[in-house]
């Protein structure tokens, strides 16, 4: 017999209140002069033995309810184990057990529990003369221990051995044991398998484990299955994705985040709750209902303050496996921006006037930028450090003190956009040296007011696809992109030696028209045509206005402040090389070691799930690396195998009790006792009342 | 005029004036009653005989008959009474602010007084186990002082000891007198009723008030207690809750038994309880005896 909760057991000396009662009550009774004494002498005598009788009852049965009522708290169970490891040879034995997932599954105690207090059950039941190994079973099962004969030894390695959050494979633990069985002299092999058995732990459609014995022959070890779940069903909903979009309808930095979930019982969950928490904080809530195995998504909006890095969580009211009840995502919130927008070409007419496009762009609903538009004249009294970023559209080349500034500008971190038209000198820019590349002369594919201007125009050839200006750009907003006609574009010179220029695209002839570089903490992009409709159509094309915030938010450094990390609980993860480690929810650290001939590092196995800051070598906590592991939505599926399947795989000759190790083989005794506890309370009001 | 409760009479002090107060409320019943006592009453005619009492000849019969009739009168002596009262320890329970010997007391008190009003003899028996304290019958008017002066006095102790008076009382009463006994009837001997009611035989009237305290037909107790005996050092604990059912069957039994023994015996039989008016209990008694004693 087993116990949940033995310390439960102490409460059973309350049994002794009745008898001590009887002994040490002496309250003096009341002294009653009374006449009719024969009367009460002969009632006495009359009732006596009945009320011994009942005297007797009542104090059995208050003892019964005080030895009942904490024996049922014990949660005793009776368990019928002890045949099961109990073979008529002496046996080699491995004693494997399950780290998966599922394990965590707590219905009272957790199973995980239930299953170290089964290894050990089974280590203690072996003879001594029988070698034995401890095999913790995980996602990616290490080298096996050799047998030893130290009882201490392996049931401490039971006490060490720590649930995962993964799913076990069971059929490569189980093939790695059998392995060490067959180092053993001794002729009998013995598995003793302490699982879940979930489906994704244990194929069946795989070859069941065969050991070698002592003379090199081929043997079926015997298998004692030790069923944790007893045979019930493990009811489980999880969160199985989450995603986050903007959601501009709803304002300036208004995101959408959608839950996948799923119910992995069969049973349907009504009004499931749904908390959104932002840095540990509810921020909205939702009901979602779940239909048997089914799946459901619900959205859930917020509209953050302000910029920054942000852990959003959607977490689901707990149930018995809470680990998988909530998912994170690490969310860089877009700061807002200034962009001071410097209309070299102003125009009444809006869709001739330089900043129109650019100033609508930056202006749309969601966008982070706050644009202000200037002429060149007054766009010199500007003070630039107030912005984040200035945008120069066919503006003359500056001034020299107006260069000085941009200059300066640029390098402590600022971002500037140049783009050409008719008032932009070449020679005069190429003296600023605020240009990637110098520019030389302008070409003109075609005048826009020839009837073939739009077969004739130039076409973007390519665009770096990899780069985060145009990473959205995929499939059709791609070739909408490349569609573009350029009538005339600026073309540049080669880069110069000891410059670090970068083209992000190319038009039909080769010609570079968007061009970038960085200077001091700051960056520079050219476009090569005009932001209005003069050289080019894309300010009327859909991808101008994506286009137009994705620079904005790239010159300021916000658009690649980071990139979005996708791990499980067991991956590498990959890191941009300033980080060193990586630091888990629990404080384990997950050292980084660069990956060759690359800019990255990588470590892991990542050991939890959860929200994993990243530092520096200088111990700097990099906020925007920060990156949140999750759990393979497999590992929640908690159906498991039933005992005659098992059987069957393993081999009925083999399956030691097989049939008794699953849910027949213990039996809960706490619901009895707490009926007999409830009768004999009843019976003892009965026996009051008479 | 209100009858008068136990909690009443309680205030009074002395048996005297307990009595006087009973008196008082009797007569005033007895008043009201179509049975007015007279001494010597009319029966019936009967046809002159030679040898007959020439003064009981009834000449208006004569006048309309032209026959000589003789008037014939139910003719009662002088009646003879003694008041029986236990005074056994038993007798001094009470919860009511009397206690049994209170109640017998001025019971018998108010008994004589109405028969020595009435010209007839009245005495009393004090009685318990070893003491018998008698004051024999007389009519005079004197006499009832004596006898309230000796029920003053009674106290309750020892133990019952009925069965010797009876057989006492049948040596030494004259005949056709008339008993009347007041006690609770706990006597050990459980024949000592049927001897009582056996001077029935002997032609003798016979009256059983039956004593019995509230709290003894109830038993109205509820903790573990200690009962102490009264008559001597007895002592009994038990747990009242559990015993009550039964007691009160025994108690039932035991004044149904004392019942049907007087009434097979043609004897009077009261049962008074110490907490009912008393002058209600002695109206119900000359009430069944015609409105005389």
């Amino acid at each position: 017999m087993t116990f949940a909760h033995p310390l439960m057991l102490l409460g059973m000396s309350a049994a002794l209140i009745p008898l001590l009662v009887h002994l040490f009550d002496r309250r003096r009774p009341r002294h009653v002069p009374f006449a009719a004494l024969s009367f009460v002498l002969k009632s006495q005598r009359r009732t006596a033995s009945r009320l011994r009788l009942k005297r007797l009852l009542l104090y059995a049965l208050r003892t019964l309810i005080l030895l009942a009522v904490p024996f049922a708290l014990a949660r005793p169970e009776f368990s019928r184990a002890s045949t099961a490891t109990v073979s008529k040879g002496l046996a080699a034995t491995a004693v494997v057990i399950d780290t998966s997932l599922a394990m965590r599954w707590r219905g009272g105690r957790s199973l995980f529990e239930e299953a170290k207090e089964e290894a050990r059950s089974a280590i203690r039941e072996l003879s001594p003369e029988e070698p034995a190994t401890l095999v913790p079973c995980t996602a990616s099962p290490a080298a096996v221990t050799p047998l030893v004969f130290d009882r201490a030894r392996l049931v401490s390695a039971v006490d060490d051995v720590r649930p995962g959050y993964g799913v076990g494979d069971l059929n490569r633990c189980l093939e790695l044991a059998a392995h060490v069985l067959d180092e053993s002299p001794l002729p009998d092999r013995r598995l003793v398998v302490v699982s879940a058995f979930t489906l994704g732990a244990l194929r069946l459609d795989a070859e069941p484990p065969v050991s070698v014995g002592p003379k090199g022959e081929k043997l079926k070890p015997q298998v004692v299955l030790r069923d944790v779940t007893r045979g019930h069903p493990l009811a489980n909903r999880a969160i199985i994705d989450a995603r986050a979009e903007p959601a501009p309808q709803l304002g300036p930095r208004a995101w959408q985040f959608t839950f996948t979930i799923r119910n992995f019982s069969n049973e349907a969950g009504r009004d499931v709750e749904l908390k959104l928490l932002v840095n540990g904080e509810v921020v909205a809530k939702g009901f979602v209902d779940l239909a048997p195995q089914g799946t459901a998504q619900k959205t859930l909006a917020h509209r953050f303050s302000q910029g920054g890095t942000v852990l959003v969580t959607g977490a689901l009211s707990p149930d018995a496996l809470t680990e998988d009840d909530e998912r994170s995502l690490v969310l860089a919130v877009p700061r807002q921006l200034t962009a001071l927008v410097v209309n070299g070409a102003p125009s009444i007419q809006k869709h001739k006037d330089e900043a129109f496009f650019v100033d609508a762009a930056l202006s749309a609903p969601g966008s982070p930028v706050r644009s202000v538009v200037r002429d060149a004249e007054a766009a010199r009294r500007e003070t630039l450090s107030a912005y984040d970023e200035v945008f120069l559209l066919n503006v003359e080349a500056p001034p020299a003190d107006q260069v000085r500034a941009l200059s300066e500008f640029v390098e402590a971190g600022g971002g500037l956009f140049i783009s050409l038209g008719d008032r932009v000198d070449p020679e005069g820019w190429n003296e600023t040296g605020l240009l990637p590349r110098r520019l030389r002369v302008v070409k003109t594919a075609v005048e826009p007011s020839q009837p073939d201007a739009a077969t004739r125009a130039a076409r973007l050839q390519q665009v770096a696809l990899s780069h985060p200006i145009f990473s959205p750009f995929t499939g059709r907003a791609r070739e909408g992109l490349l569609s573009t006609r350029f009538y005339r574009y600026g073309l540049f010179e080669g880069d110069a030696p000891g410059s670090a220029s970068e083209v992000l695209g190319t038009m039909d002839d080769g010609a570079p028209v968007f061009v970038t570089a960085r200077r001091g903490k700051g960056r520079v992009l050219v476009y090569g045509s005009t932001v209005n409709r003069d050289w080019s159509d894309l300010p009327i094309r859909t991808a101008f206005l994506p286009l137009a915030q994705r620079i904005a938010a790239w010159l300021s450094g916000t658009l690649d402040e980071r990139e979005e990390v996708h791990a499980r609980v067991g991956d590498l993860v990959t890191l941009d090389r300033s980080a060193t480690s990586a630091r888990a929810p629990s404080g384990a650290e997950v050292p980084l070691t660069a990956v060759p001939q690359t800019a990255l590092v990588s470590g892991g196995p990542l050991p939890e799930p959860g929200r994993y800051l990243v530092v520096d070598a200088k111990g700097q906590t990099l906020e925007p690396l920060s990156f949140v592991a999750t759990l393979d939505p497999a590992a929640s599926d908690l159906s498991h195998h039933e005992p005659e399947a098992l059987t069957g795989w393993f081999g009925e000759d083999v399956v030691k009790a097989g049939g008794e190790s699953g849910s027949d083989r213990r039996t809960p005794a706490w619901t009895w006792l707490l009926l007999t506890a409830v009768v004999a309370f009843f019976f003892e009001g009965l026996l009051l009342r008479k | 005029m209100p009858l008068l409760d136990a909690q009443t009479l309680s205030h009074l002090t002395g048996v005297k004036v307990r009595a006087r107060a009973i008196v008082e409320g009797v007569l005033s019943g007895l008043h009201k009653s179509p049975h007015q006592g007279q001494s010597v009453e009319f029966a019936e005619h009967k046809e002159y005989a030679p040898g007959d009492e020439l003064k009981h000849l009834d000449w208006k019969a004569y006048g309309k008959f032209d026959r000589y009739y003789v008037k014939r009168y139910e003719h009662e002596t002088n009646l003879r009474a003694t008041m029986v009262v236990d005074t056994s320890g038993s007798m001094g329970f009470g919860t009511t602010g009397l206690s049994k010997l209170d109640v017998a007391k001025v019971l018998a008190a108010t008994l004589s007084h109405l028969l020595l009003r009435q010209q007839d003899g009245a005495g009393i028996a004090l009685v318990a186990a070893g003491r018998h304290k008698e004051v024999p019958a007389r009519a005079t008017a004197t006499h009832l002082q004596v006898l309230l002066d000796e029920l003053e006095v009674a106290t309750a102790h020892g133990q019952t000891d009925l069965a010797s008076v009876a057989d006492r009382l049948a040596e030494n009463l004259p005949r056709r007198s008339l008993v009347c006994v007041f006690s609770d009837f706990f006597d050990e001997r459980a024949d000592a009723l049927k001897r009582l009611v056996a001077l029935r035989a002997r032609k003798h009237d016979v009256a059983i008030f039956h004593l019995v305290d509230p709290a003894e037909l109830t038993f109205p107790y509820d903790d573990p207690t200690l009962f102490l005996s009264l008559e001597d050092d007895q002592r009994v604990e038990v747990n009242p809750r559990e015993i009550r059912e039964s007691y009160l069957e025994e108690f039932g039994r035991f004044l149904e038994d004392s019942r049907t023994v007087c009434t097979n015996a043609d004897c009077d039989y009261l049962r008074v309880s110490t907490d009912e008016p008393l002058d209600g209990v002695l109206l119900r008694f000359l009430g069944s005896r015609g409105g005389r004693p």
